[in-house]
């Protein structure tokens, strides 16, 4: 990679009153234009990585670079980047022309530009023609429009959004994840967005960053991420997933559920204990002669796409299924999978490690 | 809200009546020939002429209203400074205590304040007169200011102003930009509420006033001591008819204000 990085965190820690630890040694690159989604459970220090990006706050440890220069201590207003923010902290005494001209003013940028300016963001996030409405008649949804606005209107370098879709109501945030990548594209800026919802990360990103406990448990793209979860805890954090206990009998062949099976997965050690994770919609429904794995059905449930149905083998694993076929409550069936389907996971593995592995066996995989 | 049933419309009207009565009772009589308040005999104007004649007299309104409105413009500037530096204080113990020493401010009478600021100045030796007495209004404004710019300031989300320092203001741009005008209804309302205490502040007045400097409320109450004068009533009627036009004014005010909100209708 010849570009230089826009963002560089070097081994960044934030405690507070230096006992609670919020992040701990983060190190990660983020690159010019592309869309990041920060992806964790409330508390994981996702919004503090995006307030100390944005300089509202200052790192413990560690270095922050933007451009390849230090800004750790450099204040958020001279830096280019502006921030979308959860409850939108839009100025309820200015109208909206107002709000979106506030950054403009500051700067003492004339009139007329700070009109053409004004008006090419508004038009951005579809809104001309609301430049006189007050902030209190506008609805979530065009707050929302209204906070994008003032932060494009800026020509940050970086977009930094901390959960801007959480108070929208489900179809409103959908529209409103498309509107937001597409935006992301014809500017070309680097667009960090913070969230807890896995969909909204799976559908929006280049790059996903897995976040619990003040770490990054996992980076990579979205594919990556949900089809090669590196633990557990990602694994279920996107998106459902079947997780049971297995071992390593040898390269490519695994054992769990009481049945060895043939998988893709290698370069681990002979009988090592793993996990396994097979995704609800890589199970299919078959009889039980045909099956790989017999189990009973317990419950089912109809999701309107498809049919989410709770099963159990005989060792009392649950499996998830996700199918288009019915099945009959307590009627025992067959369950298929591909070896592909297989994704085995070592315990307690680091990224890199996990990283290295994966491509010792991949890369060939992928170029057939 | 619902209907009101007869006997509270009753109520409410009995509680207006006894309220209003004395200050209708007085200006009444503001207009009697006779000179006394037992018996109407006829109608006259000359209690009000004998206010507009007595040139002291005016000199003390104009004392009072400049008092008033001096004290109001500083003790705001001072309240509103005092609330920030209570608001943006991080240390949460100092913050508290400098709260409820601003809340003991204003429970306490005004008889201890008066005393004690007439110990202090005399002890220092400031005279008595104009200065003592603005001195004293700022006083026991500043605590009142506070108490009613704070909730604006508690209310404001500090998102804002992260919004204010992210768009590329400085500390300057954010309390001018954002925080007064967030803040200016309630720095409005602590200055016409420091306005009125110090236009009818009697108890504190009373202790450090001196010789030749005096305000209404003061002045009234030695003309009553000195004996029943009509030319007080007149001047109570006026000042309740002055009262009643600034409270008009500050509706109207109130409503301009909110026009624009809900404006969409027209």
């Amino acid at each position: 990679m010849t570009q230089q990085p826009i963002i560089r965190f070097d081994n960044v820690s934030k405690r507070y009153n230096d006992d609670t630890t919020v992040l701990s040694n983060i190190s990660f690159e983020m690159e010019r234009g592309k869309f990041y989604t920060l992806l964790g459970p409330s508390g994981c220090g996702k919004t503090t990585i995006l307030r100390l990006i944005a300089g509202f706050i200052e790192p413990s440890s560690g270095e922050i670079q933007f451009n390849g220069k230090k800004i750790n201590e450099v204040p958020p207003n001279e830096r280019q980047v502006n921030t979308v923010f959860q409850d939108y902290a839009l100025f309820p005494h200015l109208n909206v022309f107002e709000n979106v001209a506030f950054g403009l003013r500051i700067k003492k940028i004339k009139q007329a530009e700070v009109k053409r300016r004004v008006e090419e963001a508004l038009r951005f996030v579809n809104l001309q023609g609301y430049e006189n409405r007050e902030i209190s008649e506008m609805s979530g949804g065009q707050r929302q429009r209204v906070a994008i606005a003032r932060a494009i209107v800026n020509d940050p370098e970086i977009i930094l959004l901390d959960e801007p879709l959480s108070a929208l109501d489900l179809k409103l945030r959908t529209e409103m994840q498309y509107e937001l990548r597409e935006l992301q594209q014809r500017l070309g800026k680097t667009f960090i967005f913070v969230t807890h919802d896995q969909e909204e990360a799976l559908a929006m990103s280049d790059e996903i960053f897995v976040m619990n406990a003040g770490e990054i448990v996992q980076s990579g793209t979205p594919i990556d991420i949900y089809d090669e979860p590196i633990n557990r805890f990602v694994a279920d954090f996107i998106g459902e997933s079947n997780i049971v206990d297995g071992v390593m009998i040898r390269d490519h062949l695994v054992r769990f559920a009481g049945k060895e099976f043939e998988c893709v997965d290698a370069g681990l050690d002979t009988n090592e204990k793993i996990e396994v994770v097979i995704r609800p919609e890589d199970l299919e429904i078959t009889s039980p002669e045909r099956g790989k794995l017999i189990v009973t059905v317990d419950t089912q449930l109809f999701r309107g796409v498809h049919y989410e149905l709770s099963t159990y083998d005989r060792d009392g694993n649950e499996w998830l299924v996700h199918s288009t076929r019915k099945a009959q409550v307590g009627d025992e069936i067959g369950l298929d999978f591909d070896p592909e389907a297989i994704h085995v996971m070592r315990l307690n593995e680091s990224e890199e490690d996990f990283d290295r592995r994966l491509e010792s066996y991949e890369v060939p995989d992928h170029a057939e | 809200m619902g209907k009101q049933s007869n006997a509270q419309k009753l109520f409410l009207a009995l509680v207006f009546i006894i309220l209003y009565a004395p200050i209708f009772f007085l200006i009444f009589y503001s207009f009697n020939s006779n000179g006394t308040m037992s018996s109407f005999e006829s109608f006259t104007w000359e209690h009000y002429a004998a206010v507009f004649d007595d040139t002291r007299l005016i000199m003390i309104v104009l004392n009072t209203v400049i008092v008033a409105l001096l004290s109001a413009l500083i003790s705001t500037a001072i309240g509103v400074l005092g609330a920030l530096a209570i608001v943006y204080l991080k240390n949460r113990k100092l913050r508290n205590t400098l709260l409820s020493l601003n809340n003991v401010l204003i429970v306490s009478p005004d008889v201890i304040i008066g005393a004690s600021f007439l110990i202090l100045f005399t002890a220092v030796g400031v005279r008595l007169g104009f200065a003592s007495v603005l001195i004293s209004h700022i006083a026991f404004s500043v605590p009142i200011v506070v108490l009613m710019v704070l909730p604006k300031l508690l209310e404001m989300s500090d998102s804002l102003i992260d919004a204010a320092r992210d768009l590329g203001a400085s500390g300057r741009d954010v309390l001018t930009r954002v925080i007064i005008p967030y803040i200016k209804p309630g720095i409005f309302a602590g200055f016409f509420l420091a306005l009125t205490y110090s236009l009818d502040d009697f108890a504190v007045t009373f202790f450090v006033t001196g010789n030749g400097f005096s305000t209404l409320s003061v002045e009234i109450y030695s003309m009553a001591r000195a004996g029943i004068s009509l030319t007080i009533n007149a001047l109570s009627g006026l000042i309740f008819i002055v009262t009643i036009g600034l409270v008009l004014v500050y509706y109207a005010l109130n409503r301009r204000n909110r026009t624009p909100v809900t404006g969409v209708k027209k």
